[in-house]
């Protein structure tokens, strides 16, 4: 009986010690949403966090919905719902323009914690100087995000407060887009006086804010003020040119040129998918698209792609593929803002504004450095082709044409858009089950 | 050999379900040959064997119509005396039928028992201890995993499909190993489990896959660790009465795996199985030829061209149009390669198990050491296992028994990606590609065309290896500390450490440009430690009662480590630390559960039968106010054939109507800290670490409940030579786990809740006959059909799952019901599909998807027959199921009209196309890709599943050798044939390992015929 009382007292031992904190187990890679952005450490993590959320939705999917839905790319993989942006008949079940709604408010959340929350943090180390800047990039980011929005769908629900339960920032309508663009602005104007002039090609600076209004003026058709913006960015030259040849900008692994002004990190540790999309299988892609022949003739053409060529190149069976993604591992990064645009930008604002000179003068320079011979336009008209040709080529593989044609009306004539309900994106169905506050786009 | 009554008290409670029932039914004439001293006659001495020859130990010879009789030896040998010549000896063994001899005037005696058909004094696992089957009040089944253990898969459950009612499983796949799908009574959970609970030996074993390569949506199966050879019995717990000691893991259902062990008083008996075979695909896909596909291509070209003239496609364009006018050459122009054939093999099966068992007065002894290896026939995929097991109990006084159960296992496998997704997927670069492209390039060089890699690259360079090593170990110790009332307690572990190295060098896709190569390392590790008392007593002759209580408490632990690196000098440097650029990343999770339970049963004179438990699982996955859940059940039985008015209806041998009612819980998958509100990290910019919303708190988030309701009729007619089993149950779930889609302007895309509700209602029946009892020859039968109806219940919103969203979880359907647009014909003068416009607004809109069908059979089961003739034995086994539907997901690739062009290949089943006016098909005319006719989630490819399948076919034969003590050689085939409509290779190819997407058929090589020839040596 003496093992028999060593086992029951074992046994016991082991049933008194089962209870207490037994059953209280944490996580060791999460921390409780109680204690989250608490002193200048934690609110530079959390905004961090917001970028990184940024990149998520932007890098790929909604970069995606810009150049498919021109007129420069060729479908060549399995999954349809990328051949329907190609022929303009996105279906509200598409997986694409599911992620990025739902990427888009993820970030918009992220965003709103550090605008709700880093304000209050009471840490000495968080000097007002450090806090404005924070706040600004945050307000910055939540600009951007409303923007990307407007252009896809048009007015959405207008959320400004982070989200502590399931039931917080659920059940709103949908804004007017007059709405979210003014919500836009007003974020803008926020971080213009948050933010400091420095420059910074991976984060928001108050100079990012100028290139961003310069674009967002320009869809507003506010000339005017998108000359003033894009003049402003331009006007540091120090800090911002437009690098030769061509590919200066992408090509042998540069990153943070002097090019860009805001274009988003990527490193070896955060990867970039982007490049699987574009290359082909010999180099470990899956060339889920490709530049179409159209595409690749034009910039072939030396007289009209110019060095911009090297956007393009052909694989083992002699197939074209993009080239503008191509690092391995992923570690190119993505271009949000370059200052081509902003001197595309300022030529259009100019050209609508009458100044034709000034606007040639603008495109010239982004033809001289693809190394093609100087535009001649003379008329308004033709020189507002000629910006619009320009941009297909100079932003190929970027997000531009799309949302370039869609707004200055051209999108039916040159993209056979005959429908103007399609010249907005529906509504992903799921959000519509999952809300029944929202209302979808017409025609969808 | 004697018992005092503690020690067969103390032996009673923990060895085998047969030595408890020995130990028992030997109690009195222990008790009674004490008092067997009459005056000696004369001497009988003899040897009790069975059928084989082996000497059966503890064998009762008693002299009919006295008290006088003994046990037989280690040996079987017994002596005994008897008054005068004429009296007859009854000797009778559990599990054999009782012999009587006359003695006349031999005095030295050779008897061979025959064993016994009977089922109803067999032992039965139940949770947490045995019974015999007659008072069985839950629906448990049992099953000998022995006859199945041929059917070339690398896990036991593999082999059961068709052999216990109510449980279905699905292979999935023909790579040997890989998870199954099993389900007992229908599923329960759409984001929790719905496996059932394994229990080895006493010890909860994980059987999550540790599997983090991507094989294309595929995933190992943890329970291939277990060799099948060394698995004495399985049951199946299926009704709440059974599974509620089970609590929150019962609700699916439990598996009880018991593991060999020796037997006291045997001498050592030593075991050989070696068996050695093939296996071939059956069938392969047939294919277009490269001018039929180019043909195909043309006509798409054109018919899309006529479709919408901006396109500007016409006939002078046209893709296969002569070289010299910059096509790729005319139809007729176009070669034909076959890939497939350089991807399948005839592979090879072999298995090799070696065991001694035996025991003294006080210890007994399992040792087994067993070899797999089982090649698939997709090269270069194959499963290995090697394993130990060492089984030990020890007597080490009067009253205290100690063991060990000890499971090693080492599995080895060379994965290779077979099922979804374009990058080193076998199946997609074998069978998508298509037919008229070269291998080579203009010059010469081997590529990957179509997006997928080259085969043959592909074949000379797969390097994706895991190796499992696999612990399953329980020792116990077991006391009677008052006569009647026992103690137990026990630890268990479950330890499995995974390791998984990939390579992929630079030709191909997922090494390009410079070579890509992963590491990782997952362990699982589950510790238990349980304590039971137990009492059982009969008062008077009518009443016994028994009553147990107990409890556990365990702890799960996952972690994982992994790390990649890219980037190599060149293709002989392999390992991560050689790359460029590496990566690594960690993850860790942990579980504790805590549990108390209790069950009191009565028994009124073997007539009326009652129990009840419950228990109390405390979980650290939910929220604080929800951490404990109780689980009671209730069950009773009546055994009609008890009662005097029927005692004397010869032909009804047994009769019971039971019925129970419980509650048991589902917490599995959940995830471990689902309840919490959280924050991750990982979201770094810069290199600078990044903090983010991760999940919202639920912190009333708590266990899924099961209700099950069961009754059940157990008959056997003709002294058991027909028995029946039937079980109606209705199991309803509520609080089902979920993860609630949010509306994303929240935030976050889901949050976990208990939202939803869904029922399995059905039937089951197993009729098991002796058709043919002679002394030559035997045949026996079982047959066992099962019925299950499942529904969502309660669902706010439909769930898609799946590729195109092919799979739909909507309220008021079952689960996994698959989520169409259906073709109603092909318009013989248009040749276009007409799919049926459910809202008749005349187009076809999503709101025209329609549920038709869903993986669930309407019906399934198995049939086995054996036969024995002299030496001979035969064992026939046939699976079926009716009324599945299966998505054949390669066909709606491969039959995709022409419109992929040279991104897919066109199955010949597309030459059926519809050509011109008049035409009767239905196979439309091509046009473009989810356009119209080929549209995503057609009907089309929507096919009946049902199936009809020779799982084993089994010859042996005993050869008799005298030094021997058995020898029997055997062939063995498995899916020898299978009879169904289903137009792919396999009706039970599932491409997805997940549990929401199964029934999707896409690159997944088929079950495989195999035939097999092995010998069986018992010395």
């Amino acid at each position: 009986m003496k093992a028999f009382k060593y086992i029951l007292a074992t046994a016991l031992s082991v049933i008194l010690t089962s209870c207490g904190n037994f059953l209280e187990v944490e996580p060791r890679a999460s921390i409780s949403d109680q204690q989250t952005i608490i002193d200048k450490a934690s609110s530079e993590n959390a905004l961090r966090g917001a970028y990184d959320a940024l990149r998520a939705y932007y890098s790929v999917n909604f970069q995606s919905i810009g150049y498919l839905s021109g007129d420069n790319i060729q479908w060549t993989g399995s999954q349809s719902q990328v051949q329907e942006f190609i022929n303009h008949r996105v279906n509200a079940e598409n997986s694409t323009i599911a992620s990025v709604w739902s990427g888009i408010y993820t970030t918009i959340n992220r965003i709103n914690h550090v605008i709700d929350k880093v304000p209050a943090v009471k840490d000495p180390l968080l000097t007002d100087a450090v806090r404005n800047q924070m706040v600004g990039e945050a307000y910055f980011l939540r600009a951007l995000a409303y923007f990307d929005l407007v252009r896809v769908w048009g007015g959405v629900p207008i959320i400004t407060k982070p989200t502590s339960t399931p039931d917080d920032n659920r059940g709103i309508a949908r804004a007017t887009q007059e709405e979210i663009y003014a919500q836009v602005i007003s974020d803008l104007e926020k971080a213009e006086t948050l933010l400091p002039a420095t420059t910074d090609r991976y984060r928001a600076t108050r100079k990012t804010v100028w290139a961003l209004k310069a674009r967002y003026y320009l869809y507003q058709k506010n000339h005017a003020k998108a000359e003033e913006f894009a003049d402003k960015v331009i006007a540091d030259a120090t800090s911002y040119k437009l690098l030769k040849p061509f590919n200066a900008f992408f090509a042998n692994d540069v990153r943070g040129s002097e090019e860009s002004v805001f274009e988003l990190f990527y490193s070896i540790n955060e990867t970039n998918s982007h490049r699987g999309q574009w290359q082909p299988q010999q180099n470990g892609g899956t060339r889920q698209w490709a530049p179409n022949d159209a595409l690749v003739e034009l910039l072939s053409d030396p007289t009209i792609g110019g060095t911009r060529s090297a956007l393009v190149a052909r694989d083992n069976q002699n197939r074209w593929y993009g080239n503008l993604y191509y690092r391995s591992p992923g570690t190119d990064p993505t271009y949000v803002i370059r200052i081509a645009e902003l001197y595309l930008i300022r030529a259009e604002a100019r050209a609508q504004l009458g100044s034709i000179t000034e606007a040639l003068a603008d495109l010239n320079i982004i033809r001289e450095r693809a190394g093609i011979a100087k535009s001649l336009a003379t008329k308004q008209a033709d020189i507002l082709l000629a910006i619009e040709n320009e941009r297909r080529l100079e932003f190929a593989l970027e997000p531009h044409r799309w949302f370039d044609l869609v707004r200055t009306g051209r999108a039916e004539s040159v993209l056979k858009v005959t429908d103007p309900n399609k010249l907005l994106l529906p509504i992903p169905a799921e959000q519509l089950l999952a809300d029944k506050a929202l209302k979808q786009n017409p025609g969808y | 050999m004697h018992f005092t009554p503690k020690e067969s008290i103390s032996f009673l409670r923990y060895v085998t379900p047969i030595q408890m029932w020995l130990a028992v039914f030997l109690f009195p004439f222990v008790l009674l040959s004490h008092q067997a001293n009459a005056s000696e006659i004369i001497i009988l001495k003899g040897k009790v064997t069975d059928q084989a020859g082996e000497g059966l130990p503890g064998v009762s010879v008693q002299v009919k119509g006295t008290l006088r009789g003994d046990l037989t030896d280690a040996q079987g040998n017994f002596e005994i005396s008897v008054e005068q010549p004429g009296d007859v000896l009854v000797i009778s063994y559990v599990g054999f039928v009782t012999q009587e001899v006359r003695t006349v005037r031999q005095t030295s005696f050779h008897i061979k028992l025959v064993p016994d058909q009977k089922q109803l004094n067999e032992v039965v696992v139940v949770g947490y201890g045995t019974q015999e089957r007659k008072n069985l009040i839950g629906s448990i089944s049992k099953v000998d995993p022995s006859d199945v253990k041929q059917i070339p898969a690398g896990s036991f459950d593999a082999q059961l499909q068709g052999k216990v009612a109510g449980v279905q499983i699905s292979s999935n796949t023909g790579v040997p190993g890989e998870s199954v799908t099993v389900r007992v009574r229908g599923a329960t959970s759409i984001n929790a489990d719905n496996d059932p609970l394994y229990v080895v030996d006493g010890v909860f074993i994980n059987s999550n896959s540790l599997q983090t390569v991507g094989t294309g949506g595929k995933a190992t199966s943890p329970i291939a660790d277990i060799n099948p050879s060394d698995i004495e019995s399985l049951e199946i717990l299926k009704d709440a009465e059974a599974t509620a000691l089970y609590g929150s893991r019962g609700a699916n259902g439990v598996i009880l795996i018991t593991t060999k062990r020796g037997k006291f008083n045997q001498k050592a008996r030593i075991n050989l199985n070696v068996s050695q075979g093939v296996a071939k695909a059956a069938k392969l896909w047939e294919l277009t030829t490269g001018p039929e596909h180019a043909q195909l291509v043309n006509e798409w070209w054109i018919n899309t061209g006529k479709d919408t003239p901006s396109l500007n496609r016409n006939e002078a364009n046209r893709p296969f149009r002569p070289i010299s006018e910059g096509g790729r050459g005319l139809p007729e122009e176009q070669q034909t390669y076959d890939r497939l054939g350089q991807v399948f093999r005839t592979a090879s099966l072999k298995n090799y198990d070696l065991s001694v068992s035996g025991g003294t007065a006080t210890t007994k002894y399992y040792i087994g050491g067993g070899y797999n290896s089982q090649e698939s026939i997709l090269r270069p995929i194959d499963f290995n296992r090697a394993s130990l097991k060492f089984n030990l109990d020890q007597k080490i006084s009067d009253r205290v028994q100690v063991g060990i159960s000890n499971t090693f296992a080492r599995t080895f496998r060379n994965q290779a990606r077979a099922g979804d997704g374009p990058a080193g997927g076998l199946l997609q670069a074998a069978l998508h590609t298509p037919t008229y492209l070269s291998p080579y390039n203009d010059n010469g060089v081997l590529v990957g065309r179509a997006g997928f890699d080259n085969v043959e690259l592909l074949l000379d360079n797969y390097d994706v290896k895991s190796v499992s090593l696999r612990y399953i170990g329980n020792i116990y110790a077991e006391a009677d500390i008052l006569p009647n009332l026992k103690f137990r307690t026990s630890w268990g572990l479950d330890f499995n450490n995974y390791d998984e190295n990939e390579y992929w060098n630079n030709l191909l896709i997922s090494g390009s440009p410079d070579g890509f190569a992963t590491a990782s390392n997952g362990q699982a590790t589950t510790w238990i430690n349980e304590q039971t008392l137990s009492y059982r007593k009969k008062f008077g002759t009518k009443h016994t009662f028994g009553i147990l209580v107990g409890n556990t408490v365990q702890s799960n632990v996952m972690t994982g480590t992994s790390s990649t690196g890219r980037g190599f000098a060149n293709n002989s440097f392999k390992l991560v630390s050689s790359a460029a650029t590496t990566t690594g990343s960690s993850n860790w999770s942990k579980n504790n559960l805590s549990s108390f339970f209790s069950r009191l049963d009565y028994n009124y004179d073997g007539r009326y039968l009652i129990d009840f438990s419950i228990r109390a699982d405390g979980s650290s996955s939910f929220g604080a106010d929800n951490r404990w859940g109780y689980f009671p059940s209730v069950g009773g039985a009546w055994r009609v054939k008890q009662e005097d008015f029927l005692k004397d209806v010869r032909i009804l041998s047994d009769l019971k109507i039971r019925a129970s009612y419980g509650v048991t819980g589902n917490q599995n998958g959940l995830g471990s800290f689902a309840a919490l509100g959280l924050w991750g990290g990982g979201t770094p910019y810069q290199g600078a670490p990044g903090i983010a919303p991760q999940q919202l708190a639920n912190p009333n988030l708590k266990w899924e409940r099961t209700n099950q309701f069961n009754v059940g009729v157990d008959a056997s007619f003709f002294d058991e030579r027909i028995g029946l089993e039937f079980n109606v149950y209705h199991k309803n779930t509520s609080n089902g786990l979920l993860s609630i889609a949010l509306p994303a302007t929240t935030g976050f895309p889901n949050y976990r809740s208990n939202a939803a509700e869904i029922s399995n209602k059905g039937f089951e029946l197993g009729i098991r006959t002796v058709n043919v009892q002679g002394r030559n020859f035997t045949w026996n039968t079982d047959f066992n059909i099962s019925r299950n109806v499942n529904k969502i219940e309660r669902l706010e919103n439909p769930l898609e799952y799946g590729s195109r969203s092919l799979i739909l979880q909507k309220e008021g359907s079952p689960l996994y019901s698959f989520w169409v647009y259906k073709q109603l014909y092909v318009d013989s003068q248009t040749g276009n599909t007409v799919y049926e416009d459910v809202n008749q607004d005349g187009k076809i809109t999503i709101a025209d998807r329609q549920i038709m069908g869903s993986i669930w059979p309407k019906f399934y089961g198995g049939l086995n027959n054996s036969f024995t003739y002299k030496g001979f034995d035969v064992n026939a086994f046939l699976s079926f199921s009716y009324g599945n539907k299966v998505y054949n997901h390669n066909k709606f690739f491969g039959e995709g009209g022409g419109a992929r062009d040279a991104a897919r290949i066109i199955f010949a089943s597309n030459n059926d196309r519809w050509q011109k006016p008049g035409d009767v098909t239905d196979v439309p005319r091509p046009d473009g890709v989810n356009v119209n006719n080929y549209r995503d989630g057609g009907s089309r490819w929507l096919e009946d599943g049902s199936f009809i399948r020779i799982r084993s076919l089994t010859i042996g034969y005993k050869v008799p050798v005298r030094k021997l003590t058995a020898l029997r050689l055997y062939v063995t085939g498995s899916n020898l044939f299978l009879i169904t409509k289903y137009t792919g290779l396999d009706p039970e190819s599932s491409a997805s390992s997940a549990q929401n997407e199964q029934g999707i058929d896409l690159g997944t090589p088929p079950q495989p015929r195999s035939v097999q020839v092995g010998i069986n040596v018992t010395l």
